[in-house]
């Protein structure tokens, strides 16, 4: 598998396609969704689509793809290249979210959450084999959240499919595993060769499986938290166990979008304290009303100083 | 995941973001460098910041400071994110309110007896800016006698000085383009586009709120006087007036019973997160607003002197 498009530019998403088989432009077709990395606060998330005509299922079970969980590496990359030597009915697309897409996508103002994140991933794959002209009828998809929701959603985007969302998807449906081996194959590969952006000199690639859970995990974002930056971008920053981390050993960081409540807010907003109403206006009146600056300064925010 | 960030004070810094005229930083053609001294200000009557530029100009220190702002510079970072500005200002603004202090006296003074400041020792050297000498005929009359100098403050010259200030301002402002109009102002949305309706009242009124800036509350109404502009007559501040309590000789009693409120199943609930819309509106610029709560008392009657 080639990604050299993802590596020259790791900080965003990038779509890997398969060559379109001709079958799939004439025959009815069948597609499955699945993802590889979404749990991992390291390294991309990848979203792989499989598609082959509905007639030639069983020459996929044939080439016993199973859930990608279930197999080593070394498995996976031997079924990748089967299906790969399938080309011929056999079609395959992938979306990979950069984890700095991740982050910035989770933590942007207005929240865009990895469900949401997920859905339009799979959304914009299928809609992306419509448009190459595969002629889909049955979409069958691995859950992201409730199932019924989300078959919900799939089936109004896309009128015209079955669609199917199941939990456990890709170990009911061969052409559900065989997106799973694609998008898990680009995970690895995409994680293995991942190229820093950043000026780290010689990196120390020994991070572990990429789990929160994994102490190797853990150890490599100690050693590579920046006191000001926090973490290469090879780091999802949404994640609870990053965030934790730089909240205990990085700089601290204020953004106007930070939620505060309590007095403190208030305090920073300005606003009284409902007590301050019934107490007496302290001292005389027009002596509180101190000095105001003219509205062409307030609006600049412009202040004079009165020290360095 | 509720992170408790503390704001600390800021640190003493050794660095500023400065905007300044090279002529006023320029250390290498004059004998003084520029030098940053703490002067009285004429409008708030405390210490603010100025700069005597080495071209001998004074300058007032306008930092532009919003929260949440920080400087990337060459490979530091800055916590403070203000941006300095350093504008000349007429030394005429900080003479005035010495000379309108020694003015009531009624004699003519000499200049270096009539600046001084025991709390801004440095406003002596308010007298050696340039054009300070050749233009205070402005704001005071001259005498000479015997080769010296001598000054008093005058009014009507110094009301006819502000005005042309006023109206040098005013078309500064036209030329700028900035929205002198009335109006609800947004924090996050700043008019650029001219108010069509904006008359010339609107012009003065705003550039002499600007001058007023430079100048004692006292002169400011003196001067909105001599534009023949009316006062406005501005709601009070936000607070409604607190009702008043007939007095009687009878004991006070509670109205109501409020000790329900302090039991303990009556427990503070932690405030609510406001929504994105309650936040922006929150955000808006409410100066000149009237409170809700004050259409519902009674009118302050205005009583003419």
């Amino acid at each position: 598998m080639d990604l050299g498009e993802f590596e020259a530019d790791n900080s965003v998403s990038c779509r890997l396609v398969s060559e379109i088989p001709q079958i799939c432009r004439t025959e009815d077709c069948c597609l499955g969704i699945d993802e590889a990395g979404r749990g991992p606060v390291l390294g991309p998330m990848v979203y792989g689509i499989c598609y082959c005509p509905v007639s030639k299922k069983e020459e996929l079970k044939d080439l016993k793809v199973a859930d990608s969980k279930t197999l080593t590496e070394a498995e996976r990359e031997n079924l990748f290249q089967k299906l790969d030597e399938a080309r011929s009915f056999v079609g395959w697309a992938l979306q990979i979210l950069s984890p700095n897409t991740i982050s910035t996508s989770m933590l942007q103002r207005a929240k865009y959450n990895l469900n949401s994140l997920s859905h339009d991933a799979a959304i914009g794959l299928v809609q992306y084999a419509l448009d190459s002209g595969v002629q889909l009828k049955e979409v069958f998809v691995d859950t992201v959240g409730p199932a019924e929701k989300y078959q919900e959603k799939l089936s109004q985007r896309f009128p015209g499919l079955e669609v199917t969302v199941r939990p456990k998807a890709d170990s009911l449906f061969p052409i559900v595993s065989a997106a799973s081996i694609c998008a898990k194959v680009a995970r690895d590969h995409a994680v293995k060769g991942w190229n820093f952006m950043e000026d780290l000199g010689d990196v120390d690639t020994d991070y572990g499986s990429g789990y929160p859970n994994d102490p190797k995990t853990k150890a490599w974002l100690l050693k590579y938290l920046d006191p000001v930056f926090g973490y290469p971008q090879f780091v999802r920053f949404s994640w609870s166990t990053a965030q934790t981390l730089l909240d205990g050993k990085a700089a601290t960081v204020h953004w106007d979008d930070d939620e505060e409540d309590g007095e403190k807010a208030a305090a920073r907003q300005n606003n009284k304290s409902m007590l301050s109403y019934f107490s007496r206006a302290a001292g005389g009146n027009d002596q509180s009303s101190t000095h105001q600056t003219h509205r062409f300064f307030t609006e600049r925010r412009l202040h004079s100083l009165d020290a360095l | 995941m509720a992170t408790k960030k503390k704001h600390t004070p800021n640190t003493q810094n050794d660095s500023w973001v400065v905007i300044a005229a090279d002529s006023a930083i320029d250390t290498q053609k004059h004998d003084s460098g520029p030098a940053f001294v703490k002067l009285r200000n004429p409008s708030t009557d405390s210490a603010s910041l100025y700069m005597l530029g080495s071209d001998v100009q004074l300058y007032e220190v306008k930092a532009f400071k919003e929260d949440f702002h920080s400087w990337f510079i060459g490979q530091t970072v800055q916590r403070d994110g203000r941006l300095l500005y350093i504008t000349p200002v007429d030394p005429l603004f900080l003479i005035l309110p010495y000379l309108m202090k020694s003015g009531k006296e009624g004699k003519f003074q000499r200049l270096d007896q009539v600046v001084m400041d025991e709390e801004f020792p440095a406003c002596s050297r308010l007298l050696s800016c340039t054009r300070s000498l050749a233009s205070l005929h402005h704001i005071a009359e001259e005498k000479e006698v015997g080769g010296q100098k001598f000054h008093r403050y005058s009014q009507e010259r110094t009301m006819d000085w502000l005005k042309k200030k006023v109206e040098r301002t005013v078309t500064a402002l036209k030329k700028s383009n900035v929205s002198v109009g009335e109006g609800v102002k947004s924090a996050t949305y700043v008019r650029v586009k001219q108010d069509s309706d904006a008359n010339e009242e609107d012009y003065l009124r705003y550039a002499h709120g600007l001058i007023s800036e430079y100048i004692s509350g006292d002169l400011s109404k003196a001067l909105l006087g001599h534009l023949q502009l009316p006062e406005l007559t501005s709601p009070k501040e936000t607070e409604p007036p607190s009702k008043k309590r007939k007095l009687s000789d009878k004991p006070v009693e509670a109205g109501e019973d409020y000790t329900k409120f302090n039991s303990a199943d009556f427990a503070r609930k932690p405030p609510k997160k406001m929504t994105a819309a309650q936040k922006t509106l929150a955000k808006v610029d409410k100066t000149g607003m009237k409170t809700m709560a004050s259409f519902f008392s009674p009118k302050v009657k205005t009583e003419n002197k």
